[in-house]
């Protein structure tokens, strides 16, 4: 058992070895063959181990590969709780899935090889991420999933954005990273280990600001991994990348590793109400930012690379307000409805010959039946329509928020007009590709094949039935956290009426907003129904374009941190570099080169010449001799 | 008869000023003499002349304070007169070789 599950996490690394050393030798079948088996494998191992966990009410289960020092105690070391537990099967499996979608999807592409081996490498580093059993393990994990993603965002590296997309990701992970590695240190100094339960054990001994420190040094690198306000610009550009590895790594998985690790830290963060404002504070800054950003973008992929930073920015709202369980709910709920967008957008693309503009789209729904319904469901999961995924773990979050009472209730207010909005461009997204005609003709487009549909309605049946795990009547995921959230405080759910009210709301704030976009979308208010009397024309088109420019933050941050750094890092250059180094090494060489030039012009080469100087010298001496005054003896 | 050659002596005395006179003669003559002169040859002879000049004015000083030391210095001189005669000699006789003038002037290579 305890080595059993080292399997899953070390099963990619090797089938991406195995695939990069025979790249040559390959052809897509055999690659393809290898890559679905070595998944699936990995998935039913998770799947066992997972069983056998539930069997034994989860305990945590740990296993040590190699000590590396004993003093300060590190050590390369793995666990198995409910947490890793959890994501150890939301990766495989959706892993699983989404390659037998990449199958097909990258089916002609002429690096198909290359993919594979990014994508398996990528699976290996979250994995270690999340199984990991202490800080720096996590670490490389962290590391390795922000190349990996890296590699993929940039997988088409002839087109110069996406090169330029994965430099920008890269490097706005590395300002998280920073902040993560030097909560590394400050953890290593206080508690002389990087063991989770060490660590967390000990939390209590340890004074506030310590905890404070550590945890906001922790939570920036937790921003810049799942994007949220400061540093979340990357998210939408990364959707450069082929789609299935969007789906995986910028929606699934990889953007939740900072949810994860917060949880994952949680008993030393309930110790810090100033941690927990900030994350609460940030997380709605983010939701209600992307959320606004993400009604009026054109992209069919980054209108979910927005609704993406906007569910993640519920997760760390959840986090915030000490309701850990429901922030993990979501990150699962929201797993698999987001996979299963990306997926029918990766289809619809596919369909399209790689369009990617929803105004040439629109009208769809006859051409593909499958993906429709499948986008469908996946759009109402997201707006929290009951029964589906998205409404129990929303409303879970919500609900939470709200319990805690005092200034919460304007955080709840405000998520739920997030929440609202999400309805809203979600289903203008579902509406302006499948129903509302734009006059294009799209008799040419056929349904996607099956190897793309089939992963599509597993991801749909997943978005339905999924949210059952965790209802008010059944708590299913707290039970797995049990052990992973020992001595936590955890927001629990308000009692009786007051939960129906609030459920009634977030019901009501998701139907008002797919209403509105119905209206304006498909029903054509503004053209059926003459508006002259209020001059809305202003207040629409200043609000699409502050949704399209993202508030024009992109373009505060280029011009601040890009070009800003570029001028002055240019007048450096220019000044330290060329004036002072430059100048003070060329001074010193041309001094030398005009004394040396004056004193050489007395060197004429000849001999009655230097016979001169002689008696000239002579003469001097003579002469300094007859007035040197004689000392007595 | 002693006492009258004594008187002599007396009237007509050569000093030391007189040989140091003419060392100080001598060396200017071997001075110019270089300045002046392109020919190696002639340029050894005058550096020759200032030597014996030297010696002159060494051996005169000893006289004057009736020591021996200015006399020893003198033949330090001589050797090293001899030895430069030598390989001073044999430089002028491979410059000949060389330009088949004894000019030292066409010898600039070492201008700066």
């Amino acid at each position: 058992m305890e080595l059993l599950f080292l399997l899953p996490i070390f099963l990619p690394l090797l089938t991406a070895i195995f695939l990069f050393f025979n790249k040559n030798l390959f052809n897509e079948l055999i690659t393809n063959f290898f890559t679905l088996n070595s998944a699936l494998l990995s998935f039913a191992i998770s799947f066992y181990v997972f069983v056998m966990l539930a069997l034994d009410k989860f305990q945590p289960i740990s296993y040590s590969i190699f000590q590396w020092t004993n003093t300060p105690d590190i050590k390369i070391d793995f666990t198995l709780d409910g947490l890793s537990g959890i994501m150890l099967l939301l990766v495989t499996g959706l892993s699983f899935i989404i390659q037998l979608f990449s199958t097909s999807y990258m089916e002609t592409d002429e690096k198909h090889n290359n993919y594979f081996v990014y994508f398996n490498f990528f699976v290996f580093s979250m994995l270690l991420l999340v199984m990991s059993s202490n800080f720096l393990v996590m670490f490389f994990g962290w590391e390795l999933v922000g190349l990996s993603s890296y590699l993929l965002i940039s997988f088409w590296s002839k087109k110069p954005e996406a090169a330029k997309a994965g430099n920008k990701a890269f490097i706005l992970n590395r300002v998280g990273d920073f902040g993560f590695l030097i909560g590394l240190m400050i953890i290593l100094n206080t508690f002389n280990t990087f063991d989770f339960y060490t660590v967390l054990k000990s939390a209590s001994d340890v004074p506030e600001n310590t905890i404070t420190l550590i945890t906001l040094f922790l939570l920036l690198g937790a921003f810049g991994k799942s994007a949220q306000f400061p540093l979340f610009s990357w998210l939408p550009d990364a959707m450069e990348g082929p789609t299935p590895a969007s789906a995986l790594i910028h929606a699934a998985t990889m953007v939740t590793a900072g949810v994860f690790m917060l949880v994952r830290i949680s008993p030393i963060l309930q110790h810090s109400k100033i941690a927990g404002m900030v994350i609460i504070s940030f997380g709605l800054i983010t939701t209600l930012l992307a959320a606004f950003s993400a009604i009026n973008q054109y992209d069919i992929k980054k209108v979910l690379a927005y609704s993406t930073i906007s569910q993640l920015g519920f997760m760390f709202i959840a986090i915030g307000a000490g309701a850990y369980v429901a922030a993990i709910f979501h990150l699962v709920t929201h797993a698999f409805f987001k996979a299963l967008l990306f997926l029918g957008a990766g289809a619809v693309i596919h369909s399209m010959h790689h369009e990617q503009d929803i105004r040439k789209m629109g009208g769809l729904r006859k051409q593909m039946p499958v993906t429709a319904s499948m986008m469908g469901i996946g759009t109402l999961a997201i707006s929290g329509i009951p029964p589906l995924a998205g409404f129990w773990s929303k409303d879970e979050i919500l609900a939470s928020v709200f319990a805690n009472g005092g200034i919460y209730y304007i955080f709840w207010a405000l998520g739920l007009g997030a929440a609202f909005l999400t309805a809203f461009y979600m289903g203008r997204h579902w509406l302006l590709i499948f129903e509302k005609d734009n006059g294009f003709d799209h008799s040419n487009v056929n349904e996607a094949p099956k190897t793309m549909t089939r992963p599509l309605i597993i991801l749909g049946l997943f978005s339905i039935f999924i949210g059952f795990v965790n209802t008010p009547f059944f708590h299913g995921v707290e039970k797995v956290l049990h052990y992973s959230l020992e001595g936590v405080e955890i927001t629990h759910l308000p009692e009786g009426i007051t939960l129906i009210v609030l459920a009634v709301l977030s019901i009501g704030a998701g139907f008002t907003g797919l209403l509105i976009a119905y209206l304006i979308f498909s029903f054509e208010i503004f053209k059926r129904f003459n508006f002259k009397r209020i001059n809305l024309d202003y207040p629409i088109n200043l609000i699409k374009d502050l949704s399209f420019n993202v508030l024009y933050l992109n373009k505060l941050g280029n011009s601040i941190f890009v070009s800003g750094m570029k001028n002055f890092t240019r007048k450096v250059a220019v000044i330290v570099d060329g004036l002072i180094i430059d100048g003070s090494v060329n001074f010193v060489s041309t001094a030398f080169g005009k004394t040396s030039r004056v004193a050489s012009a007395t060197q004429t080469g000849l001999v009655r010449s230097y016979v001169v100087y002689f008696g000239l010298f002579l003469l001097l001496l003579i002469g300094l001799f007859i007035i040197t005054p004689m000392v007595p003896q | 008869m002693r006492t009258i050659l004594k008187e002599r002596k007396k009237m007509f005395e050569v000093t030391t000023d007189w040989y140091l006179t003419l060392s100080a003669i001598l060396f200017s003559i071997g001075f110019f003499g270089m300045m002046i002169r392109k020919n190696a040859l002639i340029m050894f002879m005058c550096i020759e002349l200032m030597l014996n000049a030297v010696n002159l004015t060494f051996i005169s000083a000893s006289k004057h304070f009736g020591q021996i030391d200015g006399q020893i210095a003198v033949f330090f001189v001589l050797v090293v007169a001899a030895a430069e005669v030598v390989v001073g000699l044999a430089i002028i006789v491979s410059i000949f070789r060389k330009q088949s003038s004894a000019s030292v002037d066409v010898l600039n290579v070492s201008r700066g």
